[in-house]
């Protein structure tokens, strides 16, 4: 059985896309096959990979099991790291879920246990898709940006998930100079289980969109990279216990 | 996944190897690496033969397909000098267990390896290909290996069609490995116990013996150094078995040779197996003791470790006599002597065939007539006669196999053989039984143990006795009218 992780927030633009894009890279450079599946109709970590955003017939094909995910999957520059890319069709995923009486995300990801990470990489906002993604995932990857409106995701998160995932929130494009961050982080981190590890806010991440590669790679010695390594191991680490 | 590899033109470094590719392919190489790479068979070329290649490199043990280089199985180990399935990292003593059952894996080849692993890209510059360079300072012809992106499989045909074609590359027919052991003077399928001999049915007996006599002399010398440095339990486990069939046949030949002369030998070789017969017991004691161990009841399992000491601690001593044995100048001699008395005969008037038909029907209607003598009520001594008589005809068939066609040779041997095993089932479970009552008195101060053991005779014995209620239906067969008739129309 595959370890499924998905990257989530309800808001876009938080580093949702960056994390799984760096987390799936570092899965892979310790040595576990891994699969990244960009579900975002955007596209974003397909780009970032070089690869061609299509999945023949569309999305509701792939999650009706009418078309063979296998067939679909796509390596990457790195070894050990492949990934099933998104399709523009993806923006009407909630139709090809709505009515179905199984969760079609999960039977998608199961026959796939020959990775031992399977990374999701989720659209923003609350949806039949999002459900679907709750309901597959072992664990919630959730960054956060400290500022009041995005703080509030976890606590919505809690609302909408009764058991189900571990729910792994951690601060994102965070800036230790600013007051508000500082102040927010260590409101939330008292209140709610946050993962130590934080990602700064940082040049280097933006640079992705340009190098289109995994800052892990082309950056590998950047404190941003780093951080992601120390993001890893924690994520790991909670896993297991 | 699909791997091709071809082969590097004579003297190619990698800077050279990539040169030349990039001028037909957008590549972008990664870091260079440079390692020795320790590879890795058993003695005989278990791993040769089954058709994969063990190597060591950077401190991990990898196994790949010898075909296409395609990784099967790596963990991490370290380069060790000897490799039991025990030692093995999980993922590959799965696979490498059957194979190599209770030989270790040994060290064949040390190369410095040069490995420059590149890139294949796109017009995106996505990774759609992968190449491999390699390059050894031993000799050995560098290596390209291609392997597939997955999703991306029709790139490879291209870069294919590079290598292939446009640079006319010979696509690889052996790995690096085998070239390096060739250049080191070695053999890359090991060295086999096996006969593999080709008989003239028109040649002299004495000549043909000759040629069987000196290849089982070759594998008695190959496996000295090997039992010597106690390397595993199966180089005196060949040396006996070459031993004991240069005995059968000596046997077997006696006539024609002068009685005196070959009676000294007989002494000698039968010594041989006298002074390494006490390491061998213990060596089968210790193969079989984890199996032994797990087929007593659980809470009984413990009690029987101290048992364990006592056969090593034999062991021990065995082996001390066996290598003062082999190191004897005694030994050295009688095999140089007996090689040089056995090939320098005088060419007899009786072809080998003649011979062999003769001994061959002989000793199978020794066998029938032995056999049918055996009832219910006949003491298992009348049993183990018989297989002694059964190994007799099994080493005759060896020898002289080529001498007949192999639809007549070839089931002949499985009807013995079936015999034979079961014979075989019925008298090991005697000598374990009486094996582990002969060691009890060194266990006095070990009751439980001693217990642990009385359980073990017990199936032993039960299970002779199963063995010995097989006997008449394996018989049956092998002393049928049809065998019989075959015997007398292809060996009478």
């Amino acid at each position: 059985m595959s370890h499924v992780l998905a990257t989530y927030n309800i808001k876009g633009g938080v580093g949702k896309t960056s994390a799984a894009v760096n987390l799936a890279t570092l899965a892979a450079h310790g040595g576990a096959h891994t699969l990244l599946w960009d579900l975002d109709p955007q596209g974003a970590s397909t780009f970032l990979f070089r690869v061609k955003p299509k999945i023949k017939g569309g999305g509701a094909k792939l999650v009706r099991g009418k078309t063979d995910a296998d067939g679909q999957i796509k390596g990457t520059d790195t070894e050990g790291l492949d990934l099933l890319p998104a399709d523009f069709s993806y923006r009407h995923m909630d139709l090809a879920l709505d009515g179905a009486k199984t969760n079609r995300l999960n039977r998608v990801i199961k026959p796939l246990d020959e990775y031992e990470y399977v990374f999701l990489d989720c659209p923003p906002s609350i949806s039949l898709v999002s459900e679907n993604v709750f309901e597959a995932a072992d664990a919630l990857i959730v960054p956060i940006i400290p500022a009041t409106l995005s703080s509030r995701t976890l606590e919505q998160l809690h609302e909408v998930l009764s058991g189900g995932p571990k729910v792994l929130g951690f601060f994102s494009m965070a800036d230790r100079r600013k007051k508000l961050h500082r102040q927010i982080m260590d409101e939330l981190a008292g209140e709610h289980d946050v993962l130590k590890t934080i990602i700064p806010a940082s040049a280097d991440v933006e640079r992705m969109g340009s190098e289109r590669a995994a800052l892990v790679d082309f950056a590998p010695r950047s404190r941003a990279a780093l951080a992601y390594a120390d993001l890893w191991s924690e994520i790991r680490a909670r896993l297991t216990s | 996944m699909t791997v091709v590899t071809h082969v590097l033109p004579e003297g190619a470094d990698l800077a050279a190897a990539r040169a030349s590719l990039g001028e037909h392919l957008s590549l972008r190489a990664g870091r260079a690496t440079s390692s020795i790479t320790t590879f890795y068979d058993t003695f005989d070329g278990r791993l040769h033969a089954a058709g994969v290649t063990l190597h060591h490199a950077g401190g991990k043990l990898v196994l790949t397909a010898r075909e296409d280089g395609a990784e099967l199985a790596a963990a991490e180990s370290t380069a060790a000098k000897r490799l039991f399935d025990r030692d093995l990292p999980d993922a590959l003593r799965e696979r490498l267990a059957p194979e190599i059952e209770m030989r270790a894996l040994l060290p064949v080849a040390r190369l410095r390896v040069q490995t420059l692993p590149v890139a294949v890209l796109n017009e995106d510059a996505k990774t759609v290909a992968r190449l491999t360079l390699a390059a050894s300072t031993t000799g050995a012809h560098g290596r390209v290996t291609a392997s597939a992106v997955r999703g991306y499989e029709r790139e490879l045909d291209r870069v294919v069609a590079v290598l292939a074609d446009t640079l006319a590359l010979p696509e690889a027919t052996v790995p690096l490995v085998d070239e390096a052991i060739v250049a080191a003077g070695g053999d890359p399928a090991g060295t086999s116990a096996k006969l593999n001999l080709a008989l003239n049915p028109e040649d002299p007996a004495n000549v043909a013996a000759a040629t069987v006599f000196t290849r089982l002399v070759e594998v008695i010398r190959e496996n000295v150094p090997g039992t010597f440095e106690d390397v595993d339990s199966e180089f005196l486990h060949d040396f006996r078995v070459a031993v004991r069939r240069t005995r059968s046949l000596q046997r077997q030949f006696k006539n024609i040779y002068p009685s005196e002369r070959l009676e000294h030998f007989r002494t000698e070789f039968k010594r041989l197996q006298a002074e390494t017969g006490d390491l061998r017991d213990m060596d089968v004691y210790l193969l079989d003791f984890d199996d032994l161990q797990a087929s007593l009841p659980e809470k009984m399992r413990a009690d029987l470790e101290p048992l364990r000491g006592v056969i090593e601690t034999r062991r021990a001593r065995a082996l001390t006599s066996t290598r003062r044995a082999l190191r004897a100048k005694r030994t050295t001699e009688a095999l140089a002597d007996w090689e040089q008395f056995v090939t320098s005969r005088r060419p007899a008037d009786r072809t080998v065939k003649d011979l062999a038909s003769h001994r061959i029907t002989r000793v199978y209607r020794k066998m029938v007539k032995e056999g049918s003598a055996i009832d219910d009520d006949s003491p298992a001594e009348a049993l183990h006669d018989l297989r002694k008589v059964g190994k007799e005809l099994r080493y005759l068939l060896e020898f002289f196999a080529s001498l007949y066609p192999p639809e007549v040779i070839k089931p002949f041997v499985k009807t013995l053989k079936g015999l034979q095993d079961q014979l075989g089932r019925f008298q090991d479970r005697e000598v374990q039984a009486n094996a582990l009552r002969e060691l009890a008195p060194a266990l006095k101060d070990a009751p439980h143990t001693v217990m642990a053991m009385g359980v073990l005779v017990e199936r032993f014995m039960q299970e002779e006795i199963a063995a010995r209620a097989e006997f008449a239906d394996r018989f049956e067969a092998f002393a049928s009218k049809a065998q019989r008739d075959i015997v007398k129309e292809h060996f009478g």
